[in-house]
């Protein structure tokens, strides 16, 4: 079997790597794993993220409000154009084939999802969604906290990817190293004109603990990058022989979800992906640039999921949309929307149970012309911690936020 | 919705050195051995790794002649005392006008293009200053004939931390960073007086829109906690009260400091157990009389330049050196880098080199004054953007710096760096003769001060020799200078090179 060519050859090897009371040593002491078939092993998470804020009323389109038409004089959608949800709601058009999907009951929708004094810098929301810490500075992401609490094998290569230039931090992790690979091609060292020998020397230095001094960081600086090394040689091999069934749109997310797919299929025990499309930051002629990335979301979607369960991957594989905020309920002069508060969020795919879900917040009581949110967005973080990645949610995301009942 | 917890904090001391502390000489002038190692150690700490002659020079100096290089500024200057910005605010202004004159939802809109060219014309040069800052401040690290300067302000710049982020011009964050400079080793009270004043921190934290009619009190709450004090030493009320004595620091139209005398709450406060009417400036000074600031300040500076997770008795050993002298940093840097835990083998390379000091040691190691484009694109790959640190609290540092993909755009960088490197003096003095075990030896020795072990050092050997691959021809006059540069590349991948 493939799966253990990148397995570190002797776990217990790690140990000698510095000194016996390094970082690494302690991680495999303190880590039991988890390798219970069938069980929160099996199951990926995929999170999805809508950089640059996207409008979120035009997204889930609530058509039965007169509200909506009167803050939407120019971009509202004409109500006989939106994708009826029920008499209230409805999916804006660009997502006809992400409507399929949820008319086959695999996507639930939460409306009005935020948090409390919302911050509407990119930077500063962005960090708060991905830390889940609106009133804290973080250094790691709640996915990284999950991963550091789930006693993953320390020794596998690809427990969790960033399909991104920079890992994102929402993956940062005190004790698993995330891979951050924008597409296969590519990944890795760069040429250089001996590579053999530079190989073998790389491999060389991980297990060189015979330097004349300690640090508290070296074993830990080794093996990441002997992970990195190894990761990046191995993972075009491992993913070889994967053959997606369907086609999807040649862009970013079309390849990124393609490549996700591939990664699942070839079963390394990746347990969450990270996924990227953008910008939604549409202050000007918002309709043109957000039609154009809903449709390409909703297109590779329903490739992925295609592909997915021509593999038999699909029930096993749930992802979650996010994006830093909505737009401010009013369009501006410029046919363009500014930065807002709540916005819908997204679950597709295994384990969800279909429907609409959460409160669609009130055009008529808004906060200095935001909406206010209805479900906190660590409510649903919590449902997935504990429902899908069978982890207690209170350590990672902080306690007292109510699941939400969209998880099987 | 019950209110909010955290998730628990890392493991404490996770990456404290392992072996004993001997505090009672800790900060006792450091008298043990004197050679390479250690000179090459005070110039990754104090400077930025420096040229092997650097190394050499302060080898021959001794322990306190070096360190008084570092302490005694040379003459920068020759060095551009700032870049050369394009100035955004005609962009800014053009595209302020056009959005004013949009007019209410319902009439005709302006035209998208007119906007959309503006803000285009806003984006790039906005760009093109972050450019020039970024290019600026690197290069100056690079070639600063006083290294122990541009460390100081790249420590203040992640603790006292402003992005050019909120509409902040580019020139309000270079004159903060000069500001930096300008007190490197002056008096933490006296800059966390001026930081209160500084433009770009009054945008970034608030204190502009901080007025007696609606208190903001973003920069009151993370002066205290994160600036100088840290959670736990003051209280909600303090954030309050303090708040109210910021009220009336604010900016005028061309973004200069200005006290507006009408938005400042003249009321009486209680602020750390002191009652009167406060000013911004009382604040400062009664935080500065607070132990906790010189336990804070000691802590910040003893992870940036000693070792990570310094024990509590060492903490506050440093906090009475500072505040013995009242605050002064030059005093207290100067018995800090002569001092046995400076030099001691638990601070020894018991730091990860933060992004900055790997490609600024880089350049220095091979003599390239100037950095490119290429080094910018790696910093941000490898997680440090200058003038765009990540939030309030600045870098995190030590085990953050480490990740697959940071590791991976080291070693591409040193490989770039190797690859395109013009001038091959450096090359010439690493062949020694062509011998390849002498050759591994003098680059060794010249990159890692000789902290390599025997299997990786016969690793190099090999390579250099192109023992058992095929394709590579023995060492020879011909692939001297390729060997060795792919040579010095590896030796770059060094777990140790990428410690401090």
């Amino acid at each position: 079997m493939k799966r253990t060519a990148f397995l570190l050859g002797a776990t217990s090897g790690l140990a000698l790597v510095g000194h016996a009371d390094g970082f690494f040593a302690r991680a495999l002491a303190q880590a039991p794993l988890d390798t219970a078939a069938g069980s929160a092993a099996d199951r990926v998470l995929v999170i999805v993220n809508f950089q640059g804020g996207n409008d979120g009323l035009n997204t889930v389109v609530p058509f039965g409000s007169p509200a909506y038409y009167k803050y939407r004089p120019s971009l509202g959608v004409p109500a006989n154009d939106v994708l009826r949800i029920n008499d209230s709601v409805g999916l804006n058009p660009a997502l006809k084939a992400f409507k399929d999907m949820y008319d086959k009951g695999q996507v639930a929708i939460v409306q009005g999802v935020g948090y409390p004094n919302p911050d509407y810098s990119h930077f500063r929301s962005t960090e708060i969604w991905q830390t889940a810490a609106p009133q804290q500075y973080l250094s790691t992401g709640w996915v990284g906290r999950y991963l550091d609490s789930a006693g993953l094998p320390p020794a596998n290569l690809f427990n969790a990817i960033a399909i991104a230039d920079v890992l994102p931090e929402v993956m940062v992790a005190n004790r698993v190293d995330v891979a951050a690979i924008a597409q296969l091609n590519g990944y890795g060292l760069t040429s250089d004109k001996n590579k053999t020998l530079g190989r073998d020397a790389f491999h060389s230095f991980v297990s060189d603990n015979d330097v004349p001094f300690r640090s508290p960081y070296l074993a830990q600086v080794a093996q990441i990058e002997d992970h990195a090394q190894r990761g990046a040689e191995e993972l075009p091999k491992l993913v070889a022989d994967y053959k997606p069934a369907g086609t999807y749109p040649a862009t970013p997310i079309g390849r990124s979800l393609a490549l996700a797919a591939q990664v699942i299929g070839s079963k390394l025990g990746t347990r969450v992906l990270y996924v990227q499309l953008g910008s939604f930051d549409t202050h000007t002629t918002q309709k043109g640039t957000q039609d154009r990335l809903l449709a390409d979301f909703a297109d590779s979607m329903s490739a992925f999921y295609a592909d997915l369960a021509a593999h038999g991957d699909d029930k096993r594989v749930l992802t979650m949309t996010f994006s830093e905020f909505g737009r401010r309920v009013a369009e501006n002069g410029s046919r363009g929307t500014d930065h807002g508060s709540a916005a819908p969020v997204f679950l597709i795919g295994g384990g969800t149970k279909g429907g609409l879900y959460g409160r669609q917040p009130s055009l008529d009581d808004l906060d200095n012309g935001n909406l206010r949110f209805t479900t906190d967005f660590r409510s649903i973080y919590a449902t997935v911690l504990e429902k899908w990645l069978q982890r207690p949610s209170s350590a990672i995301v902080g306690s007292g936020f109510d699941q939400l009942p969209l998880l099987t | 919705m019950a209110a909010p917890t955290s998730a628990p904090p890392p493991p404490a001391a996770l990456y404290r050195p392992a072996g004993q502390l001997d505090l009672a000489t800790a900060l006792e002038p450091y008298a043990g051995p004197w050679g390479v190692r250690q000179a090459a150690h005070l110039w990754r700490r104090a400077g930025f790794g420096g040229s092997p002659d650097d190394v050499q020079r302060a080898t021959g100096l001794g322990v306190h002649a070096a360190v008084d290089g570092f302490i005694r500024f040379g003459d920068a200057s020759a060095l551009p005392a700032q870049p050369q910005l394009v100035d955004d605010r005609p962009n800014r202004d053009q595209l302020k006008m056009l959005l004013a004159a949009a007019p209410q939802a319902g009439a005709p809109p302006v035209p998208d293009e007119a906007l959309k060219t503006a803000r285009q014309a806003l984006g790039r040069a906005h760009v093109r200053d972050l450019v020039a800052m970024e290019t600026w401040f690197l290069d100056r690290m690079i070639a600063s004939p006083a290294p122990l300067q541009e460390k100081m302000t790249l420590f203040m710049h992640g603790h006292f931390t402003s992005a050019y982020q909120k509409g902040i011009p580019a020139q309000a964050l270079v004159n903060q960073n000069n500001l930096f400079r300008a007190n490197a080793l002056g008096n933490l009270r006296d800059l966390t007086l001026k930081v209160s004043q500084d433009p770009a921190m009054l945008r970034y934290l608030d204190n502009a829109q901080n007025n007696k009619a609606h208190p903001n009190e973003n920069y009151a709450r993370e002066l205290m906690e994160l600036f100088t004090l840290g959670i736990g030493n003051y209280t909600e009320t303090d954030v309050r009260e303090s708040a109210r004595s910021f009220t009336g620091w604010g900016l005028t139209r061309d973004f200069t400091f200005q006290n507006f005398p009408v938005r400042h709450d003249d009321g009486t406060k209680t602020f750390l157990g002191r009652t009167g009417n406060f000013t911004g400036a009382d604040i400062v000074q009664i935080i500065f009389t607070q132990p906790a600031a010189g336990t804070w300040f000691a802590k910040k500076l003893l992870e940036f330049f000693v070792y990570s997770d310094p024990e509590p008795a060492l903490i506050d050993t440093v906090a009475a050196l500072i505040r013995k002298n009242d605050f002064n940093l030059q005093p207290v840097m100067s018995t800090v880098l002569r001092s046995n835990v400076f030099y001691s083998e638990r601070a020894y390379r018991a730091l990860v080199k933060s992004p900055v000091e790997f490609v600024v040691g880089s350049y220095q190691l091979f003599g390239i004054r100037q950095s490119d484009l290429v080094a910018l694109g790696a910093l941000r790959r490898m997680g440090q953007i200058l003038f765009v640190p990540p939030n309030v609290k600045g870098w995190d540092g030590g085990a953050a710096w480490l990740n697959s993909q940071t590791l991976l755009t080291r070693e591409n960088f040193a490989s770039g760096l190797m690859a395109k490197m013009g001038d091959t003096t450096w090359m010439q003095r690493m062949m020694t003769s062509m011998d390849p075990a002498g050759v591994s030896r003098a680059l060794t020795a010249t990159i890692l001060q000789g902290d390599v072990s025997p299997a990786s050092t016969a690793h190099l050997t090999a390579y250099l020799d192109g023992t058992g691959v095929s394709a590579l021809a023995a060492l020879s006059g011909e692939n001297a200078d390729e060997r060795i540069r792919g040579a010095a590349y590896l030796t770059m991948a060094m777990p140790a090179y990428q410690l401090a």
